[in-house]
């Protein structure tokens, strides 16, 4: 069934994308469904049930002529013919995606060591009773001397993958799915780090109510330092998978690859689209006006479900009938 | 083996699945079947053209589609089912009127 899928995905690949033509094909997928399983029902091997489906599944010009896809199709055919996208493999996207995520960890802890490169000397100095000394300021260098390091040496190493960006691209329904798998397993993780990332950034200035003034701008660098180094870091890994989710041709059927959640209507999209970006921004307002932090972030919990309870109402159920 | 021409029957697909949806609704394979069966397996339809021909007829008001949730088997499936409309019936009728006249013509030719 697998075969058959992949088949009829390679088919439609650059057929346009409109609600016409997935329609068709999924009906033409349930007719090669139905005649798979009646031919194994009859007793025929795997592969000679395979072969038959294929075989007998006919052409799609014929079915472009008659859904009156003539122009988009021939359009297709001629954008390819001139400028044809690149067919990236399975693992190409594989070690793309590796590479992406070791750089975005190399690119955070370059701009943490940025941001807290000055906490040395101020620790130091601490420390000597407000005596400067000169190893503050050597720290301070080697720290921005291996953040320029690791900057360079991680887009140097990105700079073989420019193409991905710059070029037509494109990648078949097999790895869209592992990509698409890839993510899924990944959006908890990706939430927390956020979570965690915007809340070491938004309380950084909790260590001056404990610390003393200055040894507390160390603190707040470090904390700083640290959510920031998070939030490149998971942001970089889940926009790569985003980003090669993205990479087919939007107008054509191969543009629906590994795609999810998909709403029932525009105003569900819209809504879901801006959901996260409302309840911050309310979160925000309504703690400083009311400035009361220990209780304002019951928003989130709630937000949480809420957002859950609509994801589920506004939905389209699976189209697909495996 | 002599087989069938698809240019020469192309203009009688939509004859051969109306005459399929005069007895009762059906959907795709099961119209596929039964064209193959009907025949021996003398001609296999494929399953761009049937879709082609379900879109085209659907088009001009010859057939209509609706989604059953359940098989006439009583399997519980969402397919697409057609049925035949009134229109189709008289397309149906003047279709098999043309071929006599064309196979009267023709056959005059065969020797």
């Amino acid at each position: 069934m697998e075969t058959i899928k992949s088949y009829l995905d390679a088919m439609f690949a650059n057929m346009p994308n409109t609600a016409e033509v997935r329609k068709a094909k999924e009906e033409l997928f349930c007719m090669m469904k139905d005649k798979y399983n009646d031919l194994i029902a009859e007793g025929e091997t795997e592969n000679s049930a395979i072969g038959t489906v294929i075989s007998e599944f006919g052409n799609l010009d014929e079915l472009a002529e008659d859904l009156g896809l003539e122009e988009e199709v021939k359009e297709t055919r001629e954008r390819e013919k001139t400028n044809p996208s690149r067919l990236l493999s399975y693992g190409e996207i594989m070690e793309y995606l590796d590479v992406t995520k070791s750089n975005g960890l190399l690119v955070g802890i370059g701009v943490m060591l940025c941001i807290i490169a000055a906490a040395p000397n101020i620790i130091i100095e601490e420390m000597n009773y407000g005596r400067t000394t000169s190893y503050g300021f050597v720290l301070m260098f080697a720290f921005i001397a291996v953040a320029v390091g690791l900057f360079i040496f991680s887009s140097s190493r990105g700079s073989d993958w420019d193409f991905i960006k710059k070029e037509p691209c494109q990648i078949d329904a097999t790895t869209a799915d592992a990509v698409k798998e890839r993510k899924k397993d990944y959006k908890l993780t990706h939430a927390i780090l956020m979570a965690v990332g915007v809340i070491l950034c938004a309380f950084s200035w909790v260590p001056a109510i404990v610390a003393d003034p200055d040894i507390f701008v160390a603190f707040m660098l470090a904390a700083i330092g640290v959510g920031v180094f998070i939030l490149i870091y998971t942001g970089t890994r889940m926009g790569s998978y985003e980003q090669v989710l993205k990479i087919n041709d939007k107008s054509t059927m191969a543009g629906t690859y590994g795609k999810e959640d998909v709403y029932i209507n525009k105003a569900a999209t819209a809504i879901m689209e801006v959901y996260w970006t409302t309840v911050t921004c309310i979160y925000l307002v309504i703690s400083f006006i009311t400035f009361d932090w220990e209780t304002t972030w019951i928003i989130w919990p709630v937000a949480g479900i809420l957002h859950k309870i609509l994801k589920i109402v506004f939905t389209k159920e699976a189209v697909d009938g495996e | 083996m002599v087989e069938i021409s698809s240019d020469v029957i192309r203009g009688y697909n939509d004859t051969i699945i109306l005459s399929i949806l005069m007895n009762e609704p059906s959907y795709g394979y099961e119209i596929s079947k039964q064209i193959k069966q009907i025949t021996d397996g003398k001609y296999v339809i494929k399953e761009t053209t049937l879709y082609s021909a379900f879109t085209r007829m659907e088009k001009n008001g010859y057939i209509e589609s609706f989604v059953a949730s359940q098989d006439l088997e009583g399997n519980s499936k969402k397919r697409t089912y057609y049925r035949i409309t009134e229109a189709g019936r008289e397309f149906y009728k003047a279709k098999c009127a043309e071929w006599e006249l064309t196979k009267d013509v023709v056959e005059k030719f065969i020797r």
